[in-house]
């Protein structure tokens, strides 16, 4: 599943929310499995099985999630026939294509593989958009399904819940007696170690997310030949359109006094953390795009 | 290879596949004989425009020598942009013959230069009892028909008909996902 534009809180709290569920079933079930008795190979075996369901159901569970309804060919003229277009540059099959009722200007894409893509957009992202920038967005989602974003991800995460186990399980019996001994400490260090790969993993999923992001901004670029859309659809969802005055310089001059500099510096800390690179830096990749169109 | 590129996120759009593009000349006189859908004296090439100057002088040349080629062949053309911002290149030409050099001509010249990847498709019309369309797809280089019915419909037991008697013919589209539809044919 690959989700796009900061701005959709509410579509993001309830996607992050039922990741959170997902994760407690998957990690009581797994840890009810630990006290059983179980071994490593059991339980590796039982986390591949709750990474292949969500692998499958992947384009079901996201659809669920969103709210998204698979939209008809006569229901979507328009939106139908921009895709088959883009698809038959792209050479893929035609994705299934939903609509999210949401005013919230957002887009994604799911599906394992390119025969059981979805293609989803928000009402909010048509009403935003015109044509040529909602295009260059639908190019974006069907670079994801190119680039087999949901396979990669998944197998992403799935190898940093078997680092996770690995390292607690090397932990708590790899020591051999000296670890029994130890007691409580050793489980305790156990914990620790399996924590901190956990994290840093997960920081390099997100940073693996982001540069497939970059990946299909380049995508798209290439299959619409045209990046500038991509980077004013990116504006104007991000909200930096708006910060392109509109006024008078004249008439902004007599109240200059009331201005307040926006303090926007953004700490690294969360381009870390974020799954998507900052629309600033994203633009300049497009920029650059344009430029290797331009010279090559 | 493909599916590596894919991984790491570099896919690229596959490159223009010319060759199969004049089978299309010997199928017209079956398509007429057996069929009975005459060529329709009409063609057109659709693709993609670019935001870049090189594309400007790939778009001028290829007007230039279709101007040439049209006076030589006494084919009317035009230029026009579509509701999605797609160029087309309409031909007008009783001689079926000259339609298909002058696809030829663009495609070839859009391809010299570096764009073949932003060509959509070219499309042949015939006429019988109903308007069919032969497009040529340049991803894959095989041809599939496409019956508009109107409202955004087609004839698709038509186009299957259409497939099992031009088979041995033409190179066809096999997987019948890729046939895509195209509405608002500007010819």
């Amino acid at each position: 599943m690959k989700r796009k534009w900061q701005q959709d809180r509410g579509l993001q709290f309830r996607m992050i929310f039922t990741m959170f569920l997902l994760a407690l079933v998957y990690l009581t079930f797994l840890a009810f499995l630990a006290y059983q008795g179980a071994g490593m190979m059991t339980m590796l075996i039982f986390a591949g099985g709750f990474m292949l369901l969500q692998y499958f159901y992947s384009d079901r569970l996201v659809l669920m999630t969103t709210g998204a309804k698979i939209v008809s060919e006569s229901e979507e003229p328009e939106l139908h026939q921009m895709i088959t277009r883009l698809c038959a540059i792209a050479d893929l099959p035609k994705p299934r294509v939903a609509v999210v009722d949401s005013p919230m200007p957002n887009a994604f894409a799911t599906g394992r593989n390119p025969n059981n893509a979805v293609v989803a957009v928000t009402t909010g992202i048509r009403r935003q958009l015109n044509r040529s920038e909602l295009e260059a967005v639908l190019a974006h989602e069907l670079s994801h399904v190119k680039n087999r974003d949901v396979m990669v991800m998944t197998i992403a995460s799935f190898l940093s819940t078997v680092a996770f186990f690995f390292v607690r399980y090397a932990l708590i019996f790899g020591g051999g007696g000296s670890g029994r001994r130890e007691g409580g400490g050793g489980i305790i260090i156990a914990w620790l170690a399996s924590i901190i790969v956990w994290i840093v993993s997960s920081l390099l999923i997100r940073a693996l997310s982001r540069y497939r992001e970059f990946a299909a901004d380049r995508g798209s670029a290439v299959i619409t030949g045209q990046p500038s859309n991509l980077a004013s659809a990116l504006m104007k969802i991000s909200g930096v359109m708006t910060r392109i005055p509109d006024d008078d310089l004249r008439k902004v001059e007599g109240m200059n006094a009331f201005f307040i500099i926006p303090a926007i510096s953004k700490s690294s800390i969360m381009n870390l953390f974020s799954t998507h690179p900052s629309v600033e830096k994203r633009i300049a990749a497009l920029e650059k795009i344009e430029q290797e169109m331009e010279t090559l | 290879m493909r599916i590596l590129d894919a991984i790491l996120g570099k896919s690229s759009l596959p490159k223009a596949k010319m060759e199969k593009l004049f089978a299309i000349s010997t199928a017209s006189i079956t398509l007429e004989t057996s069929l009975g859908f005459r060529p329709g004296e009409a063609a057109g090439i659709c693709f993609k425009p670019i935001e870049s100057s090189r594309y400007d002088t790939a778009r001028r040349e290829v007007e230039d020598l279709l101007q040439y080629s049209c006076r030589e062949t006494g084919t009317r053309y035009r230029v026009q942009k579509d509701d999605y911002d797609f160029l087309w290149v309409v031909l007008e030409d009783p001689e079926f013959e000259d339609l298909v050099t002058n696809v030829h001509l663009v495609s070839q010249t859009l391809v010299e230069h570096g764009f073949g990847e932003q060509l959509l498709c070219a499309i042949y019309r015939f006429t019988g009892k109903r308007q069919v369309y032969w497009v040529y797809n340049f991803k894959s280089g095989s041809y599939y028909p496409f019956a508009p019915k109107g409202d955004n419909k087609r004839d698709s037991s038509l186009e299957f008909r259409l497939r099992s008697i031009m088979d041995s013919e033409l190179p066809m589209e096999k997987n019948v996902e890729r046939w895509y539809p195209l509405w608002g044919i500007p010819l």
